[in-house]
């Protein structure tokens, strides 16, 4: 894990609390000290059947540090089952029970008659950020409660859909559901496990699935060989986030072609939603061509997802010219080269330099001895609004932190992903004198 | 009156080297002399007192903490031996569960706030299991207890490589904090040329062979009989042994920071000392 000192822009593996809290009537019970579900919890939108502040927690103190903490951890499983009523139990651990060397897995194997399961994912900070704690968790699912099924109860068109990191990614709820409903229109049955009515009975739905669709440039990668492996269901990995037009309609093609889908189906909705989507861009181009003040350049500083998805949408259907990108997901190194390689893959021949690091006072520095051709356009997190103030750019918080925008189910995805996309950046473009 | 001058001493080495049995038979004699001794084991097997004591006789300080909580007296945990010695077993979880490196740091943070470091004192020993093999187990050196530090080898080669690495946790807390080496203490194992190969591997090791002790059977009766050979035999050629090895760290006031050596360095010095050049090929036991 790389050393952050300050702009941290993901938090440690344990935060998959919140991959396990966006699966409807699913709760973690956290085998960590007292304060780390506390210092996890401040993401945007996580109240309700279960908010935060109820997790169970083990709470370990000095005394289960010397002797152990698996006493507690199982009076703690006991007595969440006995008051909590979810239909599954994740236990998560943090850093100080991994060290000591609980056998959590043993501890949770004694609950396996349980009416309803509780399963664990090994989830220590210093093993990773919370982008690996959201696969480890999903691991867990495929690992401990899913079982392959014969091809007889295999239900063609059935697609389990992997995309963003709820939570972490504000927009998850927004781009799932938008992502479901482009998949649905072209033929196919999405089976996704995130967000409302969806829960248990979905997860369970996962080793039926023809073949996992996973629209992540690294995320979930993991999972999907992990599931070919175990449930023989093959995976489709399209790195990019489709946002606007030229993506979507570009992976909308892709798709039906790997699943084998009725082609001129996918073909009369991509000529709709075109129609629909130059409709609109046609009826604002004075806005689009006349913003004089509108940047030329702009820099994405964000995770791999978001700043690919972003970088093609800019560069492939608004015409601007990608300055350095900036990746802050700490992604691994064994993925770097092939993200790097997606940033090359523009429209017009135009290619985009991408960056890994976390640092961002030397990413702040950077950008500020850039030279943009005129404003800069930023998208980023929180952190980059003091750096868009010095730096006299146009700025948009699209990555973690959220901090002065409330997301609820707003989406970038598909076609109408983009118009808002477009919304969101222009009107930020047109507070600036024209 | 002055106020006495307290000597905090950690004994390392190898698992099964003779770490206890040394400290004990050593602390017996310092005790004869009348010597305010006390010992703390901090090993999880809770055996670095029981030749003081007649027995395992007293309950850990863990266990203590464990089943009655911290709201204990320190009778309770302190128990005195051979001549007065004061001991203490610091114990540990279960083998397998939990971190006996934090419960050593719990139990000598008890230890404190029950008052078990009296003004009275001369000495107090810290019997450390085996290597130091992470921070819990450096602890009495760590947090500046322990200022000396003895190590216990043999001329083994794998002791001789433990103690080397342990030298090297010495020397990490040299550099910011007082600790400091008092010396190799030869647990002998009639291996060949024991002392040179002790004294020219103390010597690199930037410090010396503070004693020599010989191997003789009588440690093995008095063990059996739960005592230390200057209980079990006081006029023993082996007694006599022990009370050297306590006069020795008496008188010590020589003390370094080691310069722990290089695998190859190592095996250079056994190479040349570690045979006996005349007993070619000749593996008799």
């Amino acid at each position: 894990m790389a050393k952050i000192l300050d702009k941290q822009r993901y938090k440690c593996a344990m935060s998959a609390m919140s991959t396990v809290q966006a699966i409807e009537r699913a709760i973690p019970i956290l085998h960590a000290g007292p304060g780390c579900a506390q210092k996890l919890s401040n993401s945007a939108g996580n109240s309700g059947f279960f908010s935060p502040n109820i997790f169970p927690c083990t709470s370990i103190n000095e005394r289960d540090v010397v002797f152990g903490g698996e006493k507690k951890l199982r009076s703690t499983i006991e007595n969440s089952l006995k008051v909590i009523d979810a239909d599954l139990y994740v236990v998560l651990t943090g850093c100080t029970p991994e060290i000591v060397g609980d056998t959590v897995d043993e501890i949770v194997s004694e609950f396996a008659d349980n009416a309803k399961p509780v399963i664990f994912a090994s989830t220590p900070g210093f093993k990773g950020n919370n982008y690996k704690g959201h696969e480890w968790v999903v691991d867990a699912l495929v690992e401990q409660l899913l079982e392959p099924v014969p091809d007889s109860e295999k239900e063609p068109g059935l697609v389990n859909v992997w995309a963003d990191v709820p939570y972490q990614d504000e927009f998850w709820s927004g781009n799932l559901r938008a992502l479901e409903d482009l998949l649905a229109v072209i033929g196919l049955k999405p089976n996704t496990i995130f967000g409302h009515g969806r829960g248990i009975e979905n997860v369970r739905k996962i080793p039926k699935a023809a073949f996992n669709l996973l629209v992540s440039p690294w995320v979930g990668l993991a999972n999907v060989k992990k599931m070919k492996e175990k449930f023989g269901t093959p995976y489709f990995h399209w790195p990019t986030l489709p946002i606007g037009a030229f993506e979507t309609s570009k992976f909308l093609r892709a798709v039906t072609e790997f699943a084998g889908l009725d082609k001129a189906r996918t073909e009369k909705f991509i000529a709709e939603k075109e129609a629909n989507y130059y409709y609109y861009i046609e009826r604002f181009a004075d806005i689009f061509l006349e913003t004089r003040s509108m940047s030329k350049e702009f820099s994405v500083i964000a995770d791999a997802q978001y700043a690919l998805g972003i970088t093609k949408f800019l560069v492939n259907d608004l015409g601007r010219f990608p300055a350095k990108q900036y990746i802050v997901d700490d992604t691994p190194a064994e993925y770097q080269e092939a993200v790097r390689g997606y940033f090359r893959d523009l429209n017009y021949g135009i290619e985009a330099e991408a960056a890994f690091g976390v640092d961002g006072y030397k990413i702040h520095e950077e950008i500020k001895k850039t030279d943009y051709h005129g404003y800069p356009l930023l998208l980023g997190s929180y952190w980059e609004k003091e750096l868009a103030q010095k730096t006299d750019a146009h700025f948009l918080n699209v990555s973690w932190p959220v901090n002065e925008r409330l997301v609820i189910n707003g989406f970038y995805v598909g076609y109408d992903g983009g118009l808002r996309l477009l919304e969101d950046i222009y009107s930020v473009v047109r507070t600036r004198f024209n | 009156m002055t106020k006495k001058t307290l000597r905090q001493i950690a004994i390392y080495g190898k698992g099964g080297i003779g770490k206890s049995t040394t400290t004990q038979n050593l602390t017996a004699g310092l005790a004869e002399n009348g010597a305010q001794v006390l010992v703390v084991g901090c090993d999880p097997k809770a055996d670095s007192t029981r030749l003081l004591l007649g027995g395992l006789a007293q309950k850990t300080v863990l266990d203590t903490l464990r089943e009655e909580g911290e709201d204990i007296e320190l009778k309770r945990i302190l128990k005195t031996g051979y001549q007065g010695t004061r001991c203490v077993e610091s114990g540990g979880p279960e083998p397998g569960v939990g971190c006996a490196g934090r419960g050593i740091i719990t139990s000598i943070g008890l230890l404190e706030r029950l008052g078990a470091y009296t003004e009275d004192l001369d000495y107090v020993f810290y019997a450390v299991l085996g290597d130091v093999v992470c921070g819990g187990f450096a602890m009495p050196i760590r947090e500046g207890k322990a200022k000396e530090i003895y190590i216990v080898a043999s001329g083994e080669m794998m002791s001789l490589y433990a103690a080397n690495n342990i030298a090297k946790g010495i020397q990490r807390y040299a550099k910011r904090g007082g600790v400091r080496m008092g010396g190799i203490i030869c647990n002998s194992r009639n291996v060949d040329r024991e002392v040179e190969l002790l004294r020219a591997f103390a010597e690199e090791l930037g410090t010396k062979l503070i004693y020599f002790v010989p191997r003789d059977n009588i440690v093995q009766h008095a063990e059996i009989h739960r005592k230390t050979v200057i209980e079990y035999r006081p006029e023993s050629k082996q007694a006599e042994e022990y009370r050297e090895l306590a006069h020795s760290i008496e008188i010590n006031r020589d003390f370094t920071i080691p310069k722990p050596m290089t695998q190859e360095r190592l095996e250079g010095i056994l190479m040349e000392y570690g045979l006996m050049e005349d007993l070619k090929d000749d593996y008799r036991i």
